[in-house]
């Protein structure tokens, strides 16, 4: 390789939300910053999702106590980007059956434990905050700390916030060899050759294919989702019901499916049927509203679920920014990140994120 | 091919009936690094609306074509996704469930989360 490489102090791999939240707030601390995506952003995950703001119901509730921290980060970002169509709505989760009335209490207090905020609605106080909702729910959850986000103008804002810093980003570019020499990574691409100092893997689900390169193992897999979107219809649901959302355009998003699907991204007959079924069971009104398009997405799911972020032991100089509900997580996956890309003590304990508790 | 597309077409012309973008905003998205019509819908919602391209896709991927000097033929199509004309959610709830796939409830499914880690 006798070629001429370009040299970052800082390479990033993967230029979804995620990754752009990175190169974002690491450009408010430090430059000479490159993003490199085999594709455009929103192609992959942060394209195909229903892109909730989410905190209660997520467990444990440590996860959901720091999931609150980077929702309350939303308000921040949308006065310094662009609009990103973030709405606090507040969540709504539903319960259908008696037995269920008993955990959910449990649940509503372990989460209060943590500080957040969420409380245990009667049918009747759900159905006055949510009108729509079916009259066959006996109780529900509620936190004010939920809501939405468009997830495609959340990942152009960090993109075009992180280029207006100097950050350069390549896309179209697939990432064909990783090797490390010396202090350095050398990144082969399709377009070009790189040297980095560091180098962050934040390409999702598509990052073990990365990190063998470098011999090291994440054990991360694809988890298929489906989602249906009806025509626009008037504002008619006021929260982000579990399963249910309205955007700001109007169209309503449907689905929370969970299927190992390996790699392959195509809908199906019966998850498709199931989501209409599932939908009109919460919203009985959305029996009259029209599908306009169905698609599936690949949430990046990590083997325990929880997010694996920081340094990688025994290779210095990789990080792994790598986790499911990547929307919710970017602002604080992002300046964590920042934080130790610059050499600062994080301002969350990165702890519960190494990859070697895979290992231990 | 190409020119006649877009020959009348200036920048104020509305390509994308359902969702109003222009000629102008599909052009920005290829000066962004867009290069394929999902990449543009992506950005500005140009077929997006109800009917999923099937009015502005020639036009857009004829733009494409004029702006990267490429034939139209080696220009990427939309995906073509379910279903073909906007179809009532109570006519998609009565198709049968071969596989029992399943839709999952967010709240139960925290709540088995919690059985199984015995938080």
């Amino acid at each position: 390789m006798n070629e001429n490489m370009t040299h970052y102090d800082t390479i990033i791999i993967g230029a979804g939300v995620v990754g752009s939240s990175i190169a974002y707030h690491l450009s408010e601390k430090t430059s000479n910053i490159l993003v490199i995506d085999r594709h455009f952003p929103g192609a992959g995950t942060s394209g195909a999702t229903q892109a909730w703001v989410w905190v209660h119901t997520k467990q444990p509730n440590w996860y959901a106590e720091f999931s609150m921290y980077s929702a309350e980060m939303y308000p921040i970002l949308k006065k310094k980007l662009v609009d990103i169509e973030y709405v606090r709505t507040g969540g709504i989760a539903p319960i259908f059956d008696e037995d269920k009335l008993a955990k959910a209490r449990e649940l509503v207090k372990g989460q209060q434990e943590k500080g957040i905020e969420i409380h245990l609605l009667s049918k009747e106080e759900a159905l006055a905050k949510e009108p729509y909702l079916s009259d066959q729910i006996i109780a529900a959850t509620y936190s004010p700390l939920d809501g939405n986000v468009n997830p495609m103008r959340l990942n152009q804002a960090y993109i075009q916030a992180a280029r207006r810093r100097k950050v350069t980003f390549s896309f179209y570019n697939p990432v064909t060899q990783i090797q490390r020499r010396g202090r350095q990574f050398v990144i082969q691409t399709e377009k070009e050759t790189y040297t980095a100092g560091q180098l962050v893997l934040a390409a999702g689900t598509w990052t073990p294919l990365l990190a063998q390169h470098l011999g090291v193992q994440v054990p991360v897999r694809p988890v298929r989702g489906q989602i249906l979107i009806t025509e626009p219809a008037p504002r008619f649901l006021k929260h982000t019901v579990s399963g249910v959302r309205q955007t700001v355009n109007g169209e309503v998003l449907i689905g929370y499916s969970k299927e190992e699907a390996g790699f392959a991204k195509d809908t199906t007959w019966d998850i498709i049927g199931e989501t209409a079924r599932f939908g009109i069971k919460i919203i009985p009104a959305l029996r009259r509203l029209r599908l306009v398009r169905a698609f599936a997405g690949l949430r990046a799911m990590p083997r325990d679920g929880l997010p694996i972020i920081g340094p990688v032991q025994g290779v210095p100089g990789l990080f792994l920014a790598v986790m499911h509900s990547g929307v919710t997580l970017s602002p604080i996956a992002g300046m964590l990140m920042s934080e130790i890309l610059a050499g600062e003590a994080p301002s969350f304990p990165l702890e519960p994120f190494r990859l070697e508790r895979f290992h231990e | 091919m190409n020119c006649g597309w877009n020959r009348f077409a200036d920048e104020f012309t509305i390509i994308c009936r359902c969702e109003e973008v222009t000629r102008g905003e599909i052009e920005t998205a290829i000066s962004q690094g867009a290069c394929t019509p999902d990449d543009i819908k992506r950005i500005t919602r140009c077929g997006m609306g109800p009917c999923q391209s099937k009015t502005c896709r020639m036009p857009v991927m004829a733009i494409i074509a004029e702006f990267t000097g490429r034939p139209l033929s080696q220009v990427a199509s939309p995906k073509a996704r379910f279903p073909l004309f906007p179809v009532h959610l109570e006519v998609l709830a009565t198709m049968p469930n071969r596989q029992n796939a399943e839709v999952i409830d967010i709240l139960l499914h925290a709540i088995d989360n919690r059985e199984q880690t015995g938080e």
